[in-house]
């Protein structure tokens, strides 16, 4: 269930109103606009409580093992079956009688995981394509721009199960499939971003010092189009994470015993008559987690550019 | 317009076949074949269905064939079953997804445009972030939650709406309810974002200046802009949506075009599979037209490419 | 501090405060059951009887194709029962085989040769009368090698089916199926089979209109061309949606069938399934679609039914691979699972543990001695392999086809041999079609796999194991379990016949590719108005006769719940109760 759209190409196109304040030699970075932008960011309460909650999840899902108090999310315990939450185990069983609180603490690790890796596939990708299309323009532009509406037009879900299904059902292959959908949206931004900055005076400044093309894109242009590409990360993380969910829901997520919060989620909820617990705090903290990235987005987005024209969902 | 709009739907046929292309090799490429089940089927019968469906024919042959019968609309018989043809089956389930889409488009419109303004006329206030909260909450909430919650609350203990299938108008509500509530998110916060963007412009503040009241200058002047990002996600959106939500479909038992598309990659149904991608494709490419098309309507500034 | 700025904290707040709200309401409505022994009979949902006489229930799966001479899938099967009916039928309690189109028929003292008597004046619901011919026809229309019928295997007992199908002959009339007259069919078999009488009634067996394939192809199936000589016309199909079904007039019986029409709907959800039901949508949910974890709530009501199906549920060694190719590998695999654990605890007592490859069921059969929880012999067994304590052992994967019950199970075995073995285990799950062919194509080490029987016949679950059978998918292969099977088809004596299948059972647990898991069982629901269907160990329901009681709640006060549930007339005795019936499950 991918939502992440982007906008027709003409609303990319370089911005009637001019271009973003960038004032600088080739290759520095002024030093006003990330400072300013990390005043703003401060200053916006949502996206800092957003950020520690990350960071205190980030924590717990990489310190897990080590954590007081954590079960062996794997041990079975078959006679005890499903039990409401008690003393012994905070966040109640599972049908396999397993401690659900470790379940969900080591869940975070999977999905985290997961976002985070197959957003920079995404990004690595989606970056790289966008900016040579966006610099070199011209046919290859076009081609490369092709490519991606045409990859645009295929269901997603179609893509995905054909590829988790011809290759295998590997975790590496979640990371792949679930990245390849998310770097079209990203090469369109990079692309908008790069048409724009292209004719900047730092770019010919660098040309005119004989710097080839590759250099250009990657060490003058590409750093100036973080703006946009760290907001459209911070978005896209809890988008993967929601993918990976729907895929558990069609049994092609992680494989067990390994569990994401999306495994957990959508096993609790066919149980919810039953064993509300088993949907209820995965639930939460799946929830938590994908309204902080979405509000950490969102404070990025306005500490960036407050100004900003173009609204990516 | 003319040229434009000639040029667009001449350009759609390059892509489809890129399309149908992409999707045919993949197809082929998945292991396993249509024919399995727990009971062996003797190699004598299955090399027989084999060549009635022209499968034994060697990849290009069955290629070229396949684009022949595709360019006529005809996809040929599903694998998975065999008595009908896929044009039939897309043609019964895709009215249910257009129902059962459409229904969601225009809730989450509905409720999300006015949560959007709203929220952009009361910006950083307790109003915009209730409103903004309740949107996002639609965002994090994955559907398979919802549906059964909504399911066990209004279903089966106060029996108001009936837990699945597809009868009668009563069944139409929780299904579009669990499908609308992650795009009023989004189209909340495009609307926001877009209403804020006009709000802030030039002509608005001219607009307040001569003195019309804000409700005018709100609903009559900013809406038709501010509304631009909508319009412009509501495309794709719409082809996503229609195409159904395997999720909703499978929880509620609708008999739409999402469940069939999974259930065909899963049976290796290949003509099934093909025909929903290639109509998938060209759905999502009207949209964009139509969508590229009412752009120009709302804003008189942008041009046609 | 500004407004601007207190709001971005109670933005958090908000949203954390609508989102608690949300979850809050995700407590459940209605609780599970308390154990009670009070006399007050409940039931399981609204059992407010509909104003028409229209049954509806799950039918399953959409079905693939209902053709009788192709249908594959048990969903496919229900329908054509419906439809249509064949020389037998069956008993809707016992499911031996009762008079259906035949109305009496012999079978020579050799066994060969069976004479159908078809009634008198049993016509098409287009008129037309059913003649022996339409029986010829359509028993040849499913051998014809042009026709590709998945299942025209089960017409092998026939003199000459499967040379005429595999092309070895060319003619058709050289099969064994005459029609005298137009009332007389005579059979001859190439081998007496105890059970063909259950075959008859199995929907490969079927009859097929001959004048609206003429005239239609093949779109005969749709309603408006379809033409049935069942209880029931087709009305209306709706794909992936419903199938309403009519009372057929001219049904030799329609004085007797007491429902106007009945509606399908084919839900493959479990819990979708069982929500219709309690919300009394659908007036029964059939076996397989209440959910496992529901059914030790489910016990306490009174429409809840729970029986002996027969099926087993096991997993499949590839032997081709090593070390699985070592029978005691194999055996120490077997001994180290516990089979109470998964059924009574995991299972929550929805299945029977079971340790043999055939089921229950079959009056006369002794199963031999079958798998029991044994770890100390397992390490042993494991040892004498040659991997003392796992030390050398690779890492096996089992593979399963997705589904939440199969992979609970793996994981539980997953567990199992890990803690009493110290082998390591990892899982896959694929979809039906990949797992299918990683199955045929021995790609795997252990996969799940599960077996429903055809007839009630104990051959059904072992004649599968010979060496090259296409269900075998194992790679195993023994001569003497071979000649065993060969040797009881041949006996006569039913005794010494079982005592055969006995022998060769015990082989195969013995030096088998085969892990048996659990017995499968049936847990449907059934609303309490709704007479005429019964649990059976095959899970094949006649509905003919089936009726909506709206004095149901009266008729249980005054003679108790358990009365009133026989069928209303009497049946016609005749033609001998011999064993097997029919059913068929692909998944």
């Amino acid at each position: 269930m991918s939502i992440g759209i982007a906008p027709p190409a003409h609303v990319l196109e370089p911005d009637p109103a001019g271009p973003r304040p960038d004032i600088g030699l080739a290759g520095t970075r002024p030093s006003s606009l990330w400072s300013d932008a990390w005043r703003r960011l401060r200053r916006n309460r949502a996206a800092v409580a957003g950020a520690a909650f990350l960071a205190w999840v980030s924590f717990t899902a990489g310190f897990a093992p080590w954590l007081p108090g954590m079960q062996d999310p794997t041990a079975q315990n078959l006679a005890l079956g499903a039990a409401p939450p008690s003393l012994a185990h905070w966040f109640g069983t599972d049908e396999l009688g397993r401690d659900a609180f470790a379940r969900v603490i080591y869940g975070g690790r999977i999905s985290l995981l997961v976002g985070v890796v197959a957003t920079l596939v995404s990004l690595l990708i989606g970056v790289t394509w966008g900016a040579t299309a966006g610099y070199r323009g011209g046919r290859l532009d076009d081609f490369m721009m092709r490519v991606v509406d045409i990859l645009y037009s295929l269901p997603y879900i179609f893509l995905v199960i054909l590829l988790l299904v011809f290759f295998s059902r590997s975790i590496v292959m979640l990371f792949v499939a679930l990245g390849l959908v998310q770097w079209l949206t990203m090469a369109r931004i990079v692309r908008g971003q790069v048409l724009s900055l292209k004719q900047q005076t730092f770019v010919e400044a660098a040309r005119a010092l004989g710097a080839d093309d590759a250099r250009i894109i990657f060490r003058h242009i590409v750093p100036n189009t973080l703006g946009p590409v760290i907001v459209y990360t911070t978005l896209t993380v809890p988008a993967v994470i929601l993918q990976e969910a729907f895929l558990s829901f069609l049994g092609l997520g992680v494989q067990p015993p390994a569990a994401s919060w999306g495994t957990l989620v959508s096993d609790g909820a066919r149980l919810l008559a039953l064993f509300p617990w088993l949907v209820i705090f995965p639930g939460i903290a799946l929830s938590l987690t994908l309204l902080c990235f979405n509000f950490l987005g969102d404070g990025l987005r306005d500490a960036l550019d407050p100004q900003d024209r173009r609204d990516v969902a | 317009m003319v040229t434009f709009l000639v040029r667009r739907l001449l350009l759609m046929v390059p892509t489809l076949w890129a399309i149908a292309t992409l999707a045919f090799f993949l197809v082929r490429g998945a292991p396993g074949g249509p024919f399995q089940s727990e009971k062996e089927i003797p190699a004598s019968v299955k090399a027989q269905l084999m060549h009635k469906y022209g499968l034994d024919q060697p990849l290009h042959v069955q290629y070229l064939r396949f684009l022949s019968s595709a360019a006529r609309l005809d996809f040929g018989p599903s694998y998975k079953f065999p008595s009908r043809q896929v044009r039939e089956i897309i043609a019964e389930a895709l009215p249910v997804s257009l129902e059962l889409g459409g229904w969601a488009l225009l809730l989450s419109i509905v409720v999300g445009v006015p949560i959007g303004i709203f929220a952009a006329v009361r910006q950083n206030t307790a109003g915009d972030f209730a409103a903004m909260g309740i949107a996002l909450a639609g965002v994090s909430i994955p559907n398979f939650v919802l549906g059964p919650v909504l399911v066990l609350g209004f279903s089966l203990s106060l029996f108001l709406f009936p837990p699945a299938l597809w009868e009668g108008p009563q069944s139409r509500v929780l299904p579009v309810v669990t499908l609308a509530t992650a795009y009023v998110a989004y189209i909340a916060r495009l609307t926001r974002a877009g209403m804020l963007e006009v709000l802030r412009q030039d002509f608005t503040r001219t607009a307040r200046a001569k003195g019309l009241s804000e409700n005018v200058v709100v609903f009559k002047h900013a809406l038709k802009l501010g509304i631009l990002p909508v319009v412009s996600y509501i495309g794709p959106a719409a082809a996503r949506v229609m195409m159904g939500s395997i999720v909703v479909e499978t929880i509620f038992s609708v008999p739409g075009m999402g469940r069939y598309l999974v259930n065909a990659a899963f049976n290796r149904d290949y003509t099934l599979v093909l025909g929903e991608v290639l109509f998938y494709a060209a759905l999502l490419m009207a949209l964009n037209l139509l969508v590229d098309v009412a752009y120009t309507w709302l804003d008189p500034r942008v041009e046609l490419a | 501090m500004t407004r601007a700025h207190r709001a971005p904290r109670r933005r958090i707040q908000l949203s954390l405060a609508l989102l608690l709200a949300l979850v809050a309401g995700c407590a459940p409505a209605s609780p599970p059951a308390a154990r009670t022994a009070a006399s007050e009979a409940r039931y399981f949902g609204d059992v407010t009887p509909p104003a028409d006489d229209v049954l509806r229930f799950n039918l399953g799966a959409e079905p693939e194709i209902y053709d009788p001479s192709f249908a594959a899938g048990q969903p496919d099967g229900r329908v054509c029962r419906i439809l249509f009916e064949g020389l037998t039928r069956e008993d809707p309690q016992t499911l031996a085989p009762r008079p259906g189109q035949a109305y009496r028929w012999e079978v020579s003292p050799d066994g060969l040769t069976y004479t159908f008597h078809l009634r008198p004046g049993i016509r098409w619901s287009d008129g037309t009368p059913v003649t022996a011919d339409d029986f010829r026809w359509s028993w040849l229309r499913v051998l014809k090698p042009e026709n590709a019928a998945r299942y025209s295997g089960l017409l092998a007992p026939i003199r000459n089916a499967v040379a005429y199908n595999q092309r070895e002959i060319p003619d058709s009339n050289a099969v064994g199926i005459v029609a005298r007259d137009d009332s007389t069919l005579i059979v001859t078999l190439g081998e007496p089979t105890a059970y063909f009488l259950y075959l008859t009634q199995f929907y490969t067996y079927l009859p097929v209109p001959r004048q609206a394939i003429a005239r239609h192809g093949d779109r005969w199936t749709r309603p408006g061309n379809i033409v049935s000589n069942g209880a029931f016309t087709l009305r209306q199909w709706r794909q992936n949606n419903r199938f309403e079904f009519a009372k057929n007039p001219r049904y030799w019986d329609a004085a007797h069938v007491r429902l106007a029409g009945m509606v399908a709907y084919p839900i493959d959800d479990l819990n979708t399934s069982t929500n219709l039901y309690k919300a009394g949508v659908i007036d029964w949910n059939p076996s397989g679609y209440v959910p496992s974890q529901f059914i030790p709530y489910m016990r306490d009501y009174r429409d809840f039914r729970h029986g002996s199906y027969q099926g087993v549920y096991y997993y499949s060694i590839n032997v081709t691979r090593p070390p699985l190719d070592n029978v005691w590998v194999r055996r120490a695999l077997n001994l180290a699972v516990d089979r109470d654990a998964i059924a009574n605890d995991l299972l929550k007592g929805s299945r029977e543990p079971w340790g043999n490859m055939t089921p229950t069921g079959y009056p006369g059969y002794e199963h031999p001695p079958g798998y029991r929880y044994d770890p100390a012999k397992a390490r042993e067994c494991l040892a004498k392999a040659g991997y003392p304590d796992g030390r050398g052992f690779r890492k096996i994967s089992i593979l399963f086809n997705t589904s939440e019950d199969h992979r609970r199970i793996a994981e539980a075995i997953q567990a199992m041999w890990k803690n009493t073995l110290h082998i390591q285990v990892e899982l896959t799950n694929q979809e039906w079609g990949s797992f299918m062919g990683a199955v045929t194509g021995l790609q795997y080490d252990v996969a799940r796999r599960s077996w429903i029987g055809d007839y009630l016949d104990p051959n059904t679950f072992l004649s599968c194991w010979i060496t090259g059978d296409g269900n075998n998918r194992s790679g195993w292969s023994s001569r003497r379990y071979d000649g065993l099977i060969r040797a009881a088809a041949r006996e006569v004596d039913p005794a010494r016949r079982f005592g055969i299948l006995r022998e060769a059972e015990a082989l195969l647990l013995e030096d088998g590719p085969t892990l048996p898991v659990y017995h499968y069982s049936t847990n449907e629901l059934v609303k309490p108005y709704v007479r005429g269907i019964y649990q059976t160990a095959l899970d094949i329901h006649p509905l003919t006769y089936v009726w909506i009681d709206r004095d149901w709640r009266s008729r249980e006060a005054a003679h108790g719940p358990a009365a009133a549930a026989g069928p209303e007339r009497e049946r016609v005795a005749g033609g001998p109760a011999g064993e097997a019936g029919a059913a068929d499950r692909s998944r």
